[in-house]
């Protein structure tokens, strides 16, 4: 008798006689711990007054949204000319149901358009993730205005950070002539994006631009600085415009003569404003294509777009994609507009990843903090978060005074230097979330190490070269704000989303007033003053940090990127792992990936 | 079976959202307490009637003190 051995049959044998488990790491990653309980009936109750707070909070900022996309003409006179607008054509472009804005609402530089006129987010074009910006062609043609430097920086970091195309659509009349003071030098001026298209194409990332329009000067630089040129049949892009081209020398004035002469010279070069197609597809070969119609141009774009480098999601799922196990809109309930009220961030979070599930690191040790590996669409996210509360007797260990959450004290920050460290290893791209109202303080603070622990853990997640995403779900305050993962305090944040409950500061404002006018009230007082007019000081500093803090102020500033409707929070979660995994830098093979097995032990 | 609700953590008595003999159902807000500038809830452990309340408004308490019995 002939007897095969298979290694099946080696396999099974072993794992009968248990010398191998029977699957090696499904079971980190396949079926991890459930957490999150269904919202009662009592809790229903009283939370119906919180529900009402965000969804009128959140239509104020939709209200604020629908001023910027109808800012400029009309969409109906921009049709009229044979163009789409910029909201068209990324509707179009863009998969159906992927488009994740960033930087609706910012204008830094308060501009009276009410925006930096490039609309930009992060979305799928042809199935693969791309990050994706356009001029507004609706306000002044898509010129440059202030602010949209600083606009494209984080958006062109965003690819460098994700490591995924960048996709233009480009219709851009030049600088807004009376306002170049504001933007056109300096260091991240609006020449910067050119630098920064050849800094992403070095880096291996390319940038497709779909051009319409008249592009000049600017304009012109922005067509020509990306990687491939997809150009509709009227567009043109130079190095000058026909405003410039029919300049005199300067003549130290003008006189209605030379206005009579202008006129002339301007009618000329009306009709035939240089870089055309026939320049620049005939004869120079800039344009790679031409397309007859504006959608032929997004056609063009989804092509390419259908080619671009991308890992099949298989290869780094580590377990099928599930929705998550409770309703998004419980996080209206679970999230208090009211900043004083605690809550249990756990419960939150198991609404946000797949299946309601996590494997949590070190939980008992560092309780203000969470630290846990989750799925996102079937991918492995490491999450970090502030827990909220009362956070038990004799916490924190090396204080007399109790511990609450939100603050942040020696063993969570601890914690998270260990987790961060250990993600970098596995390559495990980080969702960190805030709400914080700073790291304890007080000289019992500073002989537990918090000042070095702090900076520490900037060091740690620098050292990462991981990518990040940041969701500032109340509070962000204090160092606090930076070293849980802010934007400014490492190069790995690739974007911050805040809700319509964010509040961001150094301190709260009555804080800030307290320390600003505590001696002078002394003084005052000692010197048998009327105080009066110094509490009106307290009391319009402190209005002060409340107006600057609120969501629209911050998504105005770029303090974060864009607020977001609490149920689409999942969303951008979504898109970030979809893009990290798209086309990682570095890989560690699941089953070499350390973090798993030191929380199961 | 009545049930004690103690103060989860010391703090001031902020608010009071029941009156004796009313009924509550399980996880409604009863009480809220403010300590650490933050207001921390407390909920009713299960659906019942409020049998007593042993502090008021403006109340200091230590942790694990008795706040009310629900039955």
């Amino acid at each position: 008798m002939i007897f095969t051995i298979t290694l099946d049959r080696i396999k099974l044998i072993m794992v009968q006689n248990k010398q191998i488990p029977e699957s090696i790491m499904r079971p980190y990653f396949e079926k991890m711990n459930t957490f999150g309980t269904e919202i009662k009936k009592g809790a229903i109750k009283r939370t119906e007054e919180n529900v009402q707070a965000f969804i009128e909070a959140e239509s104020q900022i939709d209200a604020a949204v629908d001023q910027v996309k109808n800012a400029g003409f009309s969409t109906e006179k921009i049709n009229a000319r044979g163009e789409m607008t910029v909201w068209q054509r990324l509707e179009y472009l863009v998969d159906e149901g992927t488009w994740t804005p960033l930087h609706t609402l910012y204008n830094p530089a308060n501009n009276e358009e009410g925006t930096t006129n490039v609309i930009d987010g992060l979305g799928k074009i042809s199935g693969k993730w791309a990050v994706i910006i356009g001029f507004d062609n609706k306000v002044m043609a898509g010129a440059w205005l202030a602010g949209q430097s600083d606009n494209i920086l984080r958006v062109t970091d965003m690819a460098k950070r994700l490591n995924i195309p960048l996709v233009w659509l480009v219709n851009c009349s030049g600088a807004k002539l009376p306002e170049q003071e504001k933007f056109y030098a300096n260091r991240r001026g609006a020449g910067a994006p050119f630098f920064r298209h050849a800094e992403l194409e070095q880096m291996g990332i390319p940038v497709l631009a779909g051009i319409y329009g008249t592009n000049p000067a600017g304009g012109g630089y922005q067509s020509i600085s990306p990687t491939i040129l997809f150009a509709h049949k009227n567009c043109n892009i130079a190095v000058g415009g026909a405003g410039i081209v029919s300049g005199m020398a300067p003549q130290g004035g003008f006189t209605t003569e030379m206005a009579d002469l202008l006129v002339e010279k301007a009618k000329e070069n009306r009709a035939k404003p240089p870089g055309s197609v026939r320049t620049h597809y005939d004869g120079t070969g800039f344009f790679r294509y031409v397309f007859e119609e504006e959608q032929g141009v997004l056609d063009g774009l989804k092509d390419y777009m259908k080619d671009m480098p991308a890992y099949n999601p298989k290869f780094f799922r580590v377990a099928e994609p599930k929705a998550p196990a409770f309703p998004q809109e419980d996080l209206m309930r679970l999230l208090p507009m009211e900043q004083k009220k605690v809550y249990d961030f756990d419960e939150i979070l198991a609404r946000l990843v797949d299946g309601g599930e996590h494997s949590e690191f070190r939980p008992g040790y560092g309780p203000e903090i969470y630290t846990g590996l989750c799925k996102v669409d079937g991918f492995l996210v490491a999450c970090i978060g502030n827990r909220q509360g009362y956070l038990g007797k004799d916490y924190p260990e090396y204080a007399d005074y109790p511990g609450i959450g939100g603050k942040l004290y020696r063993q969570g920050l601890i914690k998270m230097n260990e987790f961060v460290t250990l993600c970098g290893r596995d390559r495990i791209p980080v969702i960190w979330f805030q709400d914080t109202s700073g790291i304890d303080v007080g000289d019992i603070a500073e002989n537990a190490e918090l000042l070095g622990l702090g900076q520490s853990l900037i060091y740690s997640i620098q050292q990462t070269e991981l990518p990040m995403m940041l969701a500032v779900l109340r509070k962000g305050s204090a160092a606090a704000h930076y070293v849980l993962g802010g934007p400014q305090a490492n190069r790995h944040n690739s974007f911050t989303i805040g809700t319509a409950a964010t509040e961001i500061y150094v301190m709260h404002g009555e804080t800030a007033a307290v320390a600003t006018y505590a001696r002078r009230l002394v003084k005052e007082k000692e010197a048998g003053k009327d105080l009066q007019p110094l509490v009106d000081k307290m009391n319009e500093l402190a209005q002060k940090y409340y107006d600057t803090s609120r969501p629209l102020f911050c998504a105005k500033n770029g303090l974060v990127d864009e607020i977001v409707k609490l149920t689409d929070l999942r969303k951008y979660m979504q898109a970030f792992a979809g893009s990290v995994y798209q086309n990682p830098r570095s890989i560690c093979p699941q089953h070499q990936m350390i973090l798993p097995r030191i929380i199961k032990g | 079976m009545s049930e004690e609700i103690l103060a989860p953590m010391a703090g001031k008595i902020v608010n009071i959202h029941i009156e004796a003999g009313q009924s509550v159902e399980e996880d409604e807000e009863i009480f809220t307490i403010e300590a650490m500038k933050m207001e921390t809830p407390v909920f009713a452990p299960c659906d019942g009637k409020i049998r007593a309340i042993k502090v008021k408004v403006g109340d200091s308490v230590e942790e694990d003190a008795l706040l009310a019995v629900i039955d």
